[in-house]
């Protein structure tokens, strides 16, 4: 957080104090609002951090366990890979690999529900927002090849 | 003997409107309207601002070739921003993702009550019975003060409503029951995020690091749905494991509505005061539902005599932004129809329909139209019923979404919230705004750092610092503006209490600490 105080602090400095020489209208710059944003988090943060140097934090040691991150893992990896492939494969692939991916190996369904899991999620999908709100959402590379999806 | 007299006309101007919505045409549009903001609020990504703009071209028929011209599709759009209030709450409750921007805040409370506390359909019956209540207040102050109260709200300036944010932000640190200085960095954080982009003063880009992309601001609708939706799924697979189902009661009875208004009927005056409050800030021309629900709740918080059990399924936590949130859209109409000034997002689509089907907002829109304005009164009363009925037939239905599989219901989650912040603008960046914000909500979650103040300073963030600058413009720079007016003053000063209320308590405690040191008997 500090960190992240500090480079929004540095990016806004140019214009972060009242300006009484009247470039800014009202005496603000743009600067001004992110600058003490970021002043407010480096000053809370710091506080926080002094305040767990005195008494020990009830949070210490939270990631110590290994169940902490292994099993919040297991969901998260599938997750990005699934929001890194979007860009290729399209909402509706991604949609279909991804349901069919937990139905088998976390819900151990036979194939033949992963199968209809993987084609009605997707197709549900597609003729709710596609179709009834016009909503289009990433299309796969096949598109361009004439596939709807 | 003047007021008697306006009462009564205001009553017959009313039943001549009740007449207008109550014509089979009309009634059908009002429930076909209702129905598809249902389904709008509840799919993610939709918002009712997007559900009345879709629409939008439909009602040009309607009001050509319609019996009920314009005031049929006003009713038709009216009844779609309705629909949306009410179902905006489902996807809140029951998958900790917000339907809509205005039912944020109902994952603080909304979700534990639903899901760790296992009584989905009270959170359910609570958002619906005090949307209704929050919108009947609404409507009858709309039907009786809604030409008067524009003209009191033009006079409601920058530096009030910089004020009324000072509090909003004032009252999380203040009353929080998590640590002051980690709610004060999560503000901090949050108005960071709201900066971020284009300064709307200047013009000029601020913390985009030459990034394309954030050019436009980081919307506060995927990171709420990171941090809620993602992070809780996250958090959940630690805590009860992968695999882990509900087992929760998911049949709704009598007994479950008996026990929701027994629930209302001990905050009756909470929710009513709520409703009035978001109201008026519906009525103050640029905020409208979402900025009215963080204010409902806030006040709620800061007035309720539970104020631990808040952010952990405290119903006064449902059932006050949610009538704030009602109310403030309804109040949202007054300026739009009384003086052509939109309210909020969604009155502002509503008021270029007014201009396509040849009407002018403004005050002469009551003389000249009496049949539409009241039409429209008649419809928002008939609308809210309709769909609070549509919602209490679907709870049954609703609750047992809670018993789909794990994994069945945590990818659909996934995917949902993935068309909930792509659809907002087709970008990917927002998606992986949301992913990356669910890591952050779990490791956040897990060092105990509260999740309300963030998302009430990206929600409110804009606001706030567009109302300090047009303040400080108008006063050449002078901050004395922000004591000026005596409602100015008296909002900063209580402000400013709640902001030094934790260092008093921890100086107190610190003080009776050493006298028990002392006097150990």
């Amino acid at each position: 957080m500090i960190v992240i105080a500090a480079v929004a602090m540095f990016d806004s400095r140019a214009s972060a104090l009242p300006d009484p020489t009247g470039t800014f209208p009202g005496g603000l710059g743009p600067g001004f609002y992110p600058f003490w944003s970021a002043a407010m988090v480096a000053g809370a943060a710091l506080f926080v951090i002094l305040r767990y140097q005195v008494l020990a934090g009830d949070t210490q040691g939270v990631f110590a366990k290994r169940e902490a991150w292994v099993a919040p893992l297991k969901i998260a990896l599938p997750m990005i890979v699934a929001v890194a492939a979007l860009e290729w494969l399209g909402f509706y692939i991604v949609t279909a690999l991804y349901m069919g991916f937990f139905a088998r190996f976390i819900g151990g369904y036979r194939w033949y529900w992963v199968l209809a899991i993987a084609v009605l999620f997707p197709l549900v999908i597609y003729l709710a927002f596609e179709r009834g709100f016009r909503v289009s959402l990433p299309k796969s590379v096949f598109y361009e090849q004439g596939f709807p999806f | 003997m003047e007021i008697l007299t306006g009462f009564t006309d205001t009553l017959s101007n009313l039943g001549g409107g009740f007449a207008t919505a109550l014509m089979p045409f009309n009634l059908m549009l009002l429930a076909i309207g209702c129905f598809l903001g249902l389904v709008i609020g509840v799919l993610p990504g939709l918002g009712g601002t997007s559900g009345v703009a879709i629409l939008l071209p439909i009602t040009v028929f309607i009001a050509s070739g319609g019996e009920g011209g314009a005031t049929s599709a006003v009713i038709f759009l009216c009844g779609i921003y309705w629909g949306a209030l009410f179902g905006g709450v489902i996807t809140s409750i029951l998958f900790n993702i917000p339907g809509e921007p205005w039912s944020v805040v109902l994952l603080f409370d909304g979700f534990p009550l639903a899901k760790r506390l296992g009584k989905p359909a009270v959170a359910l019956a609570s958002s619906f019975f005090a949307s209704l209540i929050g919108a009947f207040i609404a409507t009858v102050l709309f039907t009786f003060f809604a030409r008067a109260l524009a003209d009191v709200a033009l006079a409601f300036g920058p530096a009030e409503l910089f004020a009324v944010f000072i509090m909003s932000f004032a009252t999380l640190v203040g009353l929080g029951s998590e640590s002051p200085a980690k709610s004060v960095m999560m503000i901090g954080f949050g108005l960071l995020l709201a900066a971020v982009g284009f300064d709307t003063i200047t013009g000029a880009p601020r913390l985009t690091f030459g990034q394309l992309e954030i050019l436009s601001g980081i919307d506060f609708v995927p990171v709420t749905i990171g941090l809620f939706g993602i992070g809780e799924i996250l958090a959940s697979a630690e805590e009860q494991g992968i695999g882990f189902v509900e087992r929760m009661n998911a049949k709704v009875g009598l007994k479950d509505i008996f026990e929701t208004l027994r629930e209302l009927r001990k905050r009756i005056w909470t929710v009513v005061a709520t409703a009035v409050l978001g109201f008026w800030f519906g009525v103050l021309p640029g905020h409208g539902a979402t900025a009215g629900s963080f204010l409902g709740y806030g006040l709620a918080r800061q007035y309720s005599k539970n104020k631990a059990n808040f952010g952990k399924g405290e119903i006064t936590g449902i059932m006050a932004p949610q009538a704030a949130a009602d109310a403030s859209a309804v109040g949202s109409l007054v300026p739009m129809v009384a003086l052509g000034v939109p309210g909020s997002p969604t009155s502002a689509v509503i008021m270029a329909g007014l201009f396509v089907w040849g009407l002018q907002p403004g005050p002469l829109l009551f003389i000249d139209h009496p049949d539409f304005i009241w039409g429209l009164t008649a419809s928002i009363y008939l609308g809210h019923l309709m769909t609070f009925v549509m919602c209490l037939l679907a709870v049954p239905l609703l609750a047992k979404i809670m018993r789909i599989p794990y994994a069945i219901i945590t990818p659909f989650i996934v995917i949902i919230s993935i068309i909930g912040s792509y659809s907002l603008n087709n970008s990917m960046f927002d998606v992986f705004i949301t992913i990356g914000f669910g890591l952050v909500g779990y490791w956040l979650r897990k060092m105990k750092y509260p999740l309300a103040p963030l998302v009430v300073a990206i929600v409110l963030g804009d606001s706030t610092e567009r109302e300090l600058r047009k303040a400080l413009i108008g006063s050449g720079g002078n901050p004395g503006v922000f004591f000026a007016s005596p409602l100015a003053a008296i909002l900063m000063i209580l402000a400013l209490v709640l902001l030094f209320l934790p260092l008093v308590r921890m100086l107190r405690e610190r003080r009776s600490a050493r006298t028990d040191t002392l006097n150990p008997s």
